[in-house]
């Protein structure tokens, strides 16, 4: 296998290396040794000294979630993120991708998403359409939001518009190229996305990010690999921090205790863990459960579900139970994705949404 | 041992395990065989390195309770399948690879934490549970389980049970077989057994001792009650420097008859002028040592004035408390790849343990007998368990660049004599063969010698209740 000399080393260095073992949230709701950095480390490595084939690791390559866990807590900075996606990216360019991987990845390059849905839920669409005048902002609602979790979408739209906000949101919104990325990497069909995404967005001043994916690679992807983007992104939870601290939402606070699932793509990939606290505070009583800010611990989403569902509910119910340690009866989520898994296994303790803390 | 068997027979006993433990929990993957058969033993990791495949496991199954281990067993036990056990792989002496092949026993499945009872001061908890996820448990009632070894993050509770590991602060709490009450066990055969509930007792031999330490070889170990202690008031460091390792061997001995700190750690000259240099930053020649007193505040006062007046009348220079606290905050990164010695080196961990009489003895004939048989070796070592009437020794040998043989084979045969050698002159000098790793596959062969005739002890155990040799097969010398 074709491998970067940087990812080579990291791959040698992780694959004897157990010190995140305690913290990969799959491995945690498996307790399978394969869903480990240094199981993923060890098979690539052994691809490289062509002692296994690329195909008899895939399935394992595409348990890892990319949430980098494992990368906060390597002292020494190793990085394992990195060459999973590595390792991804060319097992795509060799056409050795699981078929069920496949699949999902023609349907991004066909349709604008994994999914392969090209219908928009009636309610979502109604709203979508009493926003499609041209205003100097766009709320981007991402693709998970629009076919998985069209209700979720709507609660983004309504906070907005309680808050007052003029917005536009897209009729045919493109693909931000986020689950590319996830999929296949640095590929040329993930930058050709993210490129015509960047053309569309670029036509306002301001993008507000609902989903931290989204945001993750629009901030953060577009300029490690030159896609233009001129216009302003913000993440949904720092542009309502904004709205509360300007009174454009008049909060109260609810006295309700409740604690907050950091988005890893927030509080590690963009280093943002204080805003959507700012919003929680305003509207209720913050505690914290283990694992929080940049340590958080994933919750599901709703990509992976597609091809471990199981896994994903065992994923979220782990989650719940660091929420139970500190006798929360309120979970709030600030990315579609987790709120969908965690909403899937809810049972003594309430799932919702900061679109829901807010609108009430 | 390994058992020939054909496509058929195999399907069907594939069969019955995916009827006992769940289909999704049977694996004969490729990815499952191949991380099973590599754990942190310097030659699983060296053969890996060199691109062979280590001896795996023909079915990797994931119980989730002592009912499935107990019917995983009975199927094992009638096909004569070997049963190797497997925690998290981070075991150092090659006591998880499945070197006959077989099944891999992962515990991982049976990582529930059952009770957090802090009236009993115990968590009781599945053994497939990573040690940090007790820990945390702990924490969230105000309470730790002061068990803190390097590899806090990725062992599980059974792991350590299973080779008697030891925590950074074992002087004042205890090594794990000090920390367990009480076990659920299923013997080869399938029986699921209890040990008694309070572990200082005169009702016969301790149960606990029988199953601790026994490395998968007499049964699997499947629930345990580990103590759990109050947070301290107040933790304090205090580094010192000593000339020379006799004065802190006197001092310390002096030391532990009046109170126990809870780290304790000297470094020889060699350890001190490279990795706690690194480290932590003392860039002085000597022997660089880091003591740990805790508990209640009115009580660590005392003690650290007994710890001075102490320290002092064996010559140690006092450098303050911020050596040790930055020991502390780094003592994990010790062990991170990049810090750590790692492959293409060659190194391994000769631990042992002996009276104060001759600890320091066998730490000078281990360094001679290895620098002198194999001169392209470097010798560096640290005393990091302690007790009133002796401690250990952690002396590691690292070859390195051209020295390291490219064979693997070769670099086996090598390896293999520079243990032989080490291990065997910490024996002849009263040492035991390990302190806090184990034995495993690397050290079986030297269990006669350590123990002669008492290995019939051992044995007459493994035969009663293994009679059919299937638990980890060529461990622990048995």
């Amino acid at each position: 296998m074709i491998m970067s000399e940087k990812g080579k080393q990291h791959v040698d260095s992780c694959r004897f290396c157990w010190m995140c073992h305690h913290i990969c949230p799959v491995g945690n709701a498996t307790g399978q040794e394969r869903n480990t950095a240094r199981a993923r480390a060890l098979g690539i490595s052994l691809v490289n000294r062509e002692a296994i084939e690329l195909s008899e690791i895939m399935d394992n390559i595409f348990e890892c979630a990319c949430c980098g866990a494992c990368v906060k807590e390597c002292v020494t900075g190793w990085d394992p993120v990195m060459f999973t996606k590595e390792t991804r990216l060319q097992a795509a360019m060799e056409g050795k991708l699981p078929e069920y991987i496949n699949v999902l990845v023609d349907n991004c390059i066909e349709k604008g998403n994994a999914y392969g849905i090209t219908e928009i839920d009636a309610a979502l669409k109604e709203k979508i359409a009493a926003h499609k005048e041209k205003t100097d902002l766009v709320l981007f609602l991402g693709v998970d939001a629009i076919y998985k979790a069209p209700a979720s979408a709507v609660n983004a739209i309504k906070v907005l518009e309680k808050a007052g906000v003029s917005f536009t949101v897209l009729e045919k919104e493109p693909a931000s190229g986020a689950q590319l990325e996830y999929l296949i990497s640095a590929a040329n069909e993930t930058k050709e996305q993210m490129a015509a995404c960047a053309k569309e967005l670029n036509g306002f001043k301001t993008v507000v990010v609902y989903d931290p994916q989204d945001a993750k690679v629009l901030k953060r992807e577009y300029k490690e690999w030159d896609i233009a983007l001129t216009a302003e992104v913000k993440t949904f939870t720092a542009y309502l921090a904004d709205l509360v601290k300007s009174g454009a939402l008049k909060a109260e606070n609810s006295g309700k205790k409740v604690v907050f699932q950091d988005p890893f793509q927030l509080a590690r990939d963009l280093s943002e863990t204080e805003e959507a606290r700012e919003v929680v505070k305003a509207y209720a009583v913050l505690d914290e459960m283990l694992c929080n800010k940049k340590d958080t611990m994933w919750a599901g989403n709703i990509l992976m579900a597609e091809w471990m569902p199981e896994v994903m509910n065992r994923v979220a119910e782990d989650r719940m139970n660091n929420a139970r340690g500190v006798n929360a009866d309120t979970i709030v989520t600030a990315s579609v994705s987790e709120y969908t898994a965690l909403k899937a296994v809810e049972k003594d303790v309430k799932v919702i949404s900061i679109e829901e803390l807010i609108l009430g | 041992m390994q058992y020939q068997m054909n496509e058929f027979l195999f399907a069907m006993i594939l069969t019955e395990l995916e009827d006992a433990v769940g289909k999704e929990n049977c694996s004969t993957r490729a990815i499952d065989k191949v991380t099973h058969s590599v754990d942190y033993y310097w030659l699983s990791r060296m053969w890996a390195d060199r691109g062979c495949r280590m001896p795996e496991a023909d079915i990797v199954v994931c119980p989730e309770n002592a009912q499935e281990v107990s019917k995983v067993l009975k199927i094992a036990n009638y096909y004569k399948l070997p049963v190797t056990t497997w925690g998290a792989g981070g075991g150092t002496q090659g006591g998880a690879i499945p070197v006959c092949g077989g099944i891999i026993l992962d515990t991982k499945r049976m990582n529930k934490i059952y009770e957090v009872n802090t009236e009993g001061m115990y968590i009781e908890c599945g053994t497939g549970a990573i040690y940090k996820h007790i820990e945390w448990a702990a924490n969230e009632v105000g309470k730790a389980t002061m068990h803190y070894p390097s590899s806090l993050t990725c062992s599980t509770v059974g792991g350590f049970l299973a080779h008697r590991g030891i925590g950074v602060v074992s002087t004042k709490y205890g090594k794990i077989d000090d920390m367990v009450l009480k076990m659920e066990v299923v013997l080869p055969n399938g029986d699921i057994i209890e040990t008694c509930s309070a572990p200082k007792h005169a009702a016969g031999p301790d149960l606990n001792q029988i199953f601790i330490g026994s490395e998968g070889t007499l049964g699997i170990i499947t629930k345990a009650q580990i103590r759990i202690f109050d947070q301290p008031e107040e933790r304090r460091f205090r580094g010192f420097l000593f000339q020379d390792m006799t004065g802190a061997f006197k001092a310390s001995r002096e030391l532990l008859q009046k109170f126990k700190p809870s780290v304790m750690r000297l470094y020889d000259e060699a350890e001190t002028a490279s990795l706690i240099k690194k480290i932590v930053g003392v860039e002085r020649k000597g022997a660089f040592m880091n003591v740990a007193y805790e508990g209640v505040k009115e009580m660590v006062e005392v003690e650290e004035k007994i710890l001075l007046e102490t320290f002092a009348k064996y010559g140690a220079e006092d450098l303050g408390s911020e050596y040790g606290e930055k020991w502390w905050k780094e003592k994990i990164t010790f062990f991170y790849p990049g810090h750590m010695m790692d492959i293409p080196q060659m190194f391994g961990t000769m631990d042992t343990i002996a009276p104060y009489g001759k600890i320091e003895e066998i730490y000078w004939a281990m360094k001679a007998a290895i620098e002198k048989e194999f001169p392209q070796a470097k010798f560096i070592a640290h005393f990091s368990h302690w007790y009133e009437w002796g401690a250990m020794v952690y002396d590691r040998f690292i070859i390195e660049g051209k020295d390291v043989p490219q064979d693997p084979v070769e670099a086996l045969r090598l390896h293999q004599r520079v243990w032989t050698t080490g291990v065997r002159t910490a024996i002849a000098h009263g040492g035991v063969v390990n302190d806090h790793h184990g034995v495993g596959i690397k050290l079986g062969r030297l269990m006669k010698e350590q123990y002669g005739p008492a290995m019939q002890v051992f044995e007459g155990i493994k035969k009663q209740l293994d009679p059919n040799g299937i638990m980890n097969p060529f461990k622990l010398g048995l």
